[in-house]
């Protein structure tokens, strides 16, 4: 498995050179240099754990961390293609932050192999086809993402997936206070971010019921080609 | 109450200091000679949490000292002074909850000097950029090396400091995270990159 990973070798769908090729030099250079960075420690999880010799309390977690992901990835991606937010750092945050997503789920997807769930169908409720709804939503996210993370950390059994796992964490923390600077709330409302169990989340994440069993068929847009 | 509980802290310092005459100093040499590059894979004890919580300690005295000094001089403005009266209280906050788990083993701190980054805006504003990447990077490190208590404790902190770091990222029109995972650095790494900065003196 190759140690050095980078992003772009994640970068299937080439959101991360669109993401690129729309932003300022300074910023460019910046995501470039990141992204391997970024890369080398979600290698991480690739080359520690093949499925097959991380524990199974690992790979619940793994596959836990997994459908977060895949619900941060959709939301971002469905909210840049319907193209209803209006401004432009609101733009540029969703195809960052679903860029970076997508990265943190694939992967995710190649460290739990045939071991990774399936991913759900969701339906964002028109969160995704308005700017305010779209904000407080990604803020929700990214504070319970970051919680979410925490409350796994102490409870990861290889040292590799707690290193990846972490610098996902803090990550998801930046974006929290991202969107909640573009939000005008306080990016860092408290000394401490607590960390929430399992079942806490899973439990607000069923409350919002963007997971469903189908395909979401209907958009609270008229669809933009109807023939 | 804040009070009380901050002079404590402080005569625990100075006690520190007296009774064991500066042997103790977290000095940056010291800590460099104690932490000198070990294999990554360290073995997770108490006797290795206090080291690694008297590293984080030094990191966070210096934020707590960075942002006390800077709305003393009192030239900060609009959001970044917004900014620095927010985050100094959790730096505090921070201290107390590492001298907390410390307790008599937490080590005394060195002097920190700050120069312009504390009475110039653009400087500031780059020093505390520097510092909260820092500092999350450095608790990143150390995660896997942390039993389970205090890797849980660190991790309630470092998540406030990668806020930060967004927050004042987003403040100079920076991208506030830019890679799909933060770095870690080893200690020594860390305890470079704040010799750099000159803000440590003694």
């Amino acid at each position: 498995m190759n140690g050095n990973l980078s992003l772009h070798d994640l970068d299937r769908d080439g959101a991360i050179r669109e993401t690129e090729a729309g932003l300022p030099t300074e910023t460019r250079r910046d995501l470039l240099k990141g992204a391997a960075a970024g890369g080398a420690a979600l290698g991480l999880l690739t080359t520690a754990s093949p499925a097959h010799a991380a524990t199974r309390g690992d790979v619940a977690i793994l596959n836990y961390a997994l459908v977060l992901e895949y619900l941060q990835s959709a939301f971002y991606t469905e909210a840049e293609r319907r193209k209803a937010l209006r401004t432009a750092t609101a733009k540029q945050t969703a195809r960052v932050l679903g860029a970076v997503e997508r990265a943190h789920v694939s992967a995710l997807e190649r460290a739990l192999g045939s071991a990774a769930v399936k991913r759900p169908f969701f339906d964002f409720r028109g969160t995704t086809e308005d700017e305010d709804a779209f904000i407080k939503t990604a803020v929700a996210f990214e504070d319970l993402g970051a919680a979410a993370y925490k409350g796994q950390a102490y409870r990861i059994e290889s040292r590799p997936i707690l290193q990846a796992a972490i610098a996902i964490h803090s990550v998801e923390a930046r974006h929290a206070a991202w969107i909640r600077y573009l939000a005008g709330t306080t990016p860092a409302s408290s000394a401490f971010d607590e960390p929430k169990s399992m079942s806490e989340v899973n439990r607000l994440v069923a409350s919002t019921r963007f997971i469903v069993r189908r395909p979401a068929t209907r958009s609270r847009r008229r669809p933009r080609f109807t023939g | 109450m804040a009070n009380d509980q901050h002079h404590t802290a402080a005569s625990r310092r100075g006690f520190l200091q007296l009774g064991l005459a500066g042997a103790s100093t977290l000095s940056l040499g010291a800590v460099l000679a104690a932490g000198a590059p070990r294999a990554v894979a360290a073995t997770p004890s108490p006797r290795l949490d206090v080291e690694v919580l008297n590293y984080a300690l030094l990191l966070e005295e210096l934020q707590a000292s960075f942002y006390e000094t800077a709305l003393d001089r009192g030239r900060l403005r609009g959001e970044l002074r917004e900014f620095a009266e927010v985050v100094v209280e959790h730096e505090q906050a921070h201290v107390k909850l590492l001298r907390g788990a410390l307790g008599g083993k937490a080590r005394a701190i060195p002097r920190f000097g700050f120069g312009a980054a504390v009475t110039n805006q653009r400087r500031f504003a780059a020093a505390a950029l520097r510092l909260e990447d820092l500092g999350v990077a450095a608790y990143n490190g150390q995660a896997a090396n942390l039993t389970r208590n205090a890797l849980i404790a660190a991790a309630r902190i470092v998540s406030v400091d990668a806020r930060h770091a967004a927050w004042i990222r987003a403040i100079q029109g920076r991208p506030p995270a830019r890679q799909a995972t933060d770095p870690a650095s080893t200690r020594s790494e860390a305890l470079a990159e704040l010799r750099k900065t000159g803000f440590v003196k003694s």
